[in-house]
């Protein structure tokens, strides 16, 4: 009697599985092409694992010498071998380069001013001027920070009014902090969304093809407990995920020669809590007895939210007002926080308290709305 | 008195503003064959899916093989089978797969459940189509996978909602042969429909539910003399005074009357001598009478008159309810 829910979750599970075999395309798409397609993407647009990405690599900034000495053409080598910045436009006057700001072409215009090298070489400040655009604050930012590590060395004074003495006229550039692959910090968002797309859609669009076919309310009617239903349910997605997780950590290590920091069963871990966070928010959508098509519209504003308040796109730190609240109260975001923390610099699980209360503290929080839920609206479900 | 497998006791359900189900009081007796009749609309499947524990009673309480419908559930599901529109098998696994799995949730020991399928599968001659998806099966098949699937734990209380609609007649006789010998195994069947030639044929007694009040229970011989006893005219007659309508609903035998410009409607248990009277009524007040034709009743008039109409089913409600 005691093994009766155990029993029935595994008859769950199981019947899952044999629904999942039954449709070659859906296990295609879901165990293959899904993952294969995602970390495909990245790693065509990373070029590898090993090339250093960097936010203003791309970017057009235009490089006015006016000095016109060897200290500007040494400066203007170091900046353009930094990595940071690979789209230097020359030949530019610095009235056409400040009034091309604002219209796209170009997003910055770095100036060595006449006598840059007289005043380090009498070992006076030099001085760079630096223009932006101010209508993009987050490329500003960046490059304020690339130029400050690219000119260490240099010891300037730039357009922030930051002075600093000159010691000698040596010119060395040094990297601060930590520099990693564009693939890695891609490989964290990119395994998150693998798993929440593919559970979400197979949680709550599983349980809407339920009720649209008529199934729940089949189910319904034999002696299975709610909570049996959905540890089945459970059960089989975590199995799935597990191999999707193998199948875009495989092709990151194998294919781009990624070099996570943290141990695969740290990242597996990882993966198994957002996949479990993700069921129990799939359970809350599918109470509201919701068609397919309803559920892949949701699908797509939540994978809209984890790029745009997971710090994905935008540093979270940089986020302000409404979109700070919404990523700080995204519990997805924490997951992603915890992969970037484990891949890119190599912290162990339990070294991150917080984001992990909140993920667990989410899912169970989920998981209770979700029973819930299911039983007051059975009577919508079923019918 | 021997043992009853239903009892309800002010059975309810209202969704919104609508009563679905109003004040049911019903028993049906271990190893009978209890028809519920009436038009779509009527509260028919409502009132299953509440016996079923499918849907909650707003009021009022009922027991299932001898358990609470809403404080023993799960005892409840364990004794019924259920074979509805609404109730349906996993389409992409075969028949065998999903017995299996119900076998596996009805707690069946699998030697047991292996048996209890190939018995089954034998009984419905299911041959080949055991092994075939639920998907591709022809609508009389896939409303047999139903049934056995209803079947596989061997139920106490049998439900079948609207079983034969789809069937083709011979799958229907057999289906009904089937159910006839299964009450004689001692299982209690509930067998609603709107096809009211249906309980005639194999039913025990017949509950008639009209509005979601049940309004007669008899035997279905009763139910057989009213029905041949009805007769529905078709008047063509533009512009009708609403007096002469009142005239003609005053007439005793008169169960229901309607009028959707020019055509007018009187259903009586009369048949001939009031489709005479109500024409001369007609024309001796000036109505222009095109065409008169008799027509099939509806379900709905059939179940007016069977219970003489709004009046005498107030009154059957108030005696049920005393007692």
């Amino acid at each position: 009697m005691g093994l009766t829910p155990l029993r029935d979750l595994l008859a769950v599970a199981a019947n899952e599985f044999r629904q999942f075999r039954r449709s070659r395309t859906a296990m295609l798409i879901s165990l293959v092409i899904l993952p294969l397609f995602f970390a495909s993407s990245l790693g065509g647009a990373s070029g590898s694992a090993t090339s250093r990405f960097s936010p203003t690599a791309k970017v057009a900034i235009a490089f006015v010498d006016e000095d016109m000495t060897w200290t500007s053409t040494l400066l203007r080598e170091v900046l353009a071998r930094s990595g940071d910045f690979d789209n230097l436009v020359d030949g530019l006057m610095v009235d056409s380069a400040v009034s091309s700001l604002g219209t796209g072409r170009i997003y910055a215009a770095i100036v060595v001013p006449k006598g840059f090298q007289d005043n380090l070489l009498r070992n006076q400040t030099g001085r760079l001027i630096v223009y932006m655009d101010d209508s993009e604050p987050f490329i500003s930012q960046r490059l304020t920070s690339a130029l400050t590590n690219t000119l260490t060395n240099l010891r300037t004074y730039s357009g922030t009014q930051q002075t600093q003495n000159m010691q000698s006229g040596q010119i060395q550039i040094i990297r601060r902090g930590a520099v990693f692959g564009g693939f890695s910090i891609g490989l964290t968002i990119i395994l998150s969304l693998v798993v929440v797309f593919a559970t979400f859609y197979e949680v709550a669009g599983g349980m809407s093809r339920e009720h649209e076919e008529g199934t729940y309310a089949r189910l319904s009617v034999t002696p299975l407990s709610l909570g049996a239903l959905m540890l089945g349910k459970t059960l089989h997605i975590l199995i799935l995920n597990v191999i999707r997780t193998f199948t875009v950590l495989g092709l990151a290590i194998y294919v781009y020669g990624a070099q996570p920091r943290a141990e695969i069963a740290t990242l597996l871990t990882i993966s198994l809590l957002i996949s479990l966070l993700t069921i129990g928010f799939g359970f809350i959508v599918s109470s509201f007895g919701l068609t397919v098509r309803a559920v892949i519209i949701i699908e797509f504003f939540l994978i809209l939210f984890l790029f745009a308040f997971s710090g994905f796109i935008i540093d979270k730190e940089m986020l302000q007002g409404i979109s700070r609240i919404i990523s700080f109260l995204l519990p997805w975001a924490y997951g992603i926080e915890m992969f970037k923390r484990t891949i890119l610099a190599g912290q162990p699980l339990l070294s991150m308290p917080i984001p992990l209360s909140i993920i667990a503290f989410s899912t169970i929080l989920f998981y209770m709305i979700s029973y819930f839920l299911l039983k007051v609206s059975r009577e919508r479900l079923v019918t | 008195m021997s043992e009853l497998d239903i009892v309800t006791r002010g059975l309810t359900k209202v969704f919104g503003h609508f009563t679905a189900v109003d004040n049911l009081n019903l028993e049906v007796e271990a190893g009978e064959l209890f028809g519920l009749l009436g038009p779509n609309g009527a509260g028919k499947t409502t009132t299953v899916r509440m016996l079923c524990t499918l849907i909650e009673p707003t009021r009022g309480q009922a027991k299932v093989a001898g358990y609470d419908v809403a404080t023993e559930p799960a005892k409840v599901r364990r004794n019924i089978g259920v074979v509805s529109d609404g109730v349906l098998l996993y389409k992409d696994l075969t028949v065998e797969e999903n017995l299996r799995l119900l076998a596996k949730l009805y707690g069946l020991p699998k030697v047991k459940a292996e048996d209890r399928i190939r018995e089954l599968f034998e009984l419905f001659k299911f041959n080949d189509k055991a092994t075939r998806q639920v998907k591709g099966l022809s609508s009389g098949w896939f409303k047999k996978s139903m049934i056995v699937a209803a079947l596989i734990h061997n139920p106490k209380v049998l439900f079948l909602d609207e079983v034969t609609s789809g069937l083709d007649p011979q799958t229907a006789i057999a289906l009904r042969e089937f159910t006839r010998k299964l009450c004689d195994q001692g299982v209690t069947v509930v067998w609603t429909t709107h096809i009211m030639e249906e309980p005639e044929k194999i039913c025990d007694r017949v509950g008639i539910i009209y509005e979601g009040r049940l309004i007669q229970i008899g035997r279905p011989s009763d139910l057989t003399r009213s029905i041949s006893e009805l007769s529905v005219i078709e008047v063509e007659t533009p512009n009708l005074q609403s007096g002469l309508i009142d005239k003609i609903k005053a007439y005793d035998d008169v169960s229901k009357v309607t009028y959707e410009d020019p055509i007018l409607r009187v259903s009586c248990m009369r048949g001939g001598d009031i489709s005479e009277e109500i024409v001369k009524l007609l024309i001796n007040s000036g109505a222009r009478v095109r065409s008169v034709r008799p027509v099939e009743p509806t379900l709905e008039e059939a179940f007016v008159s069977l219970t003489g109409g709004e009046e005498e089913i107030d009154r059957f409600l108030e005696m049920s309810a005393k007692g």
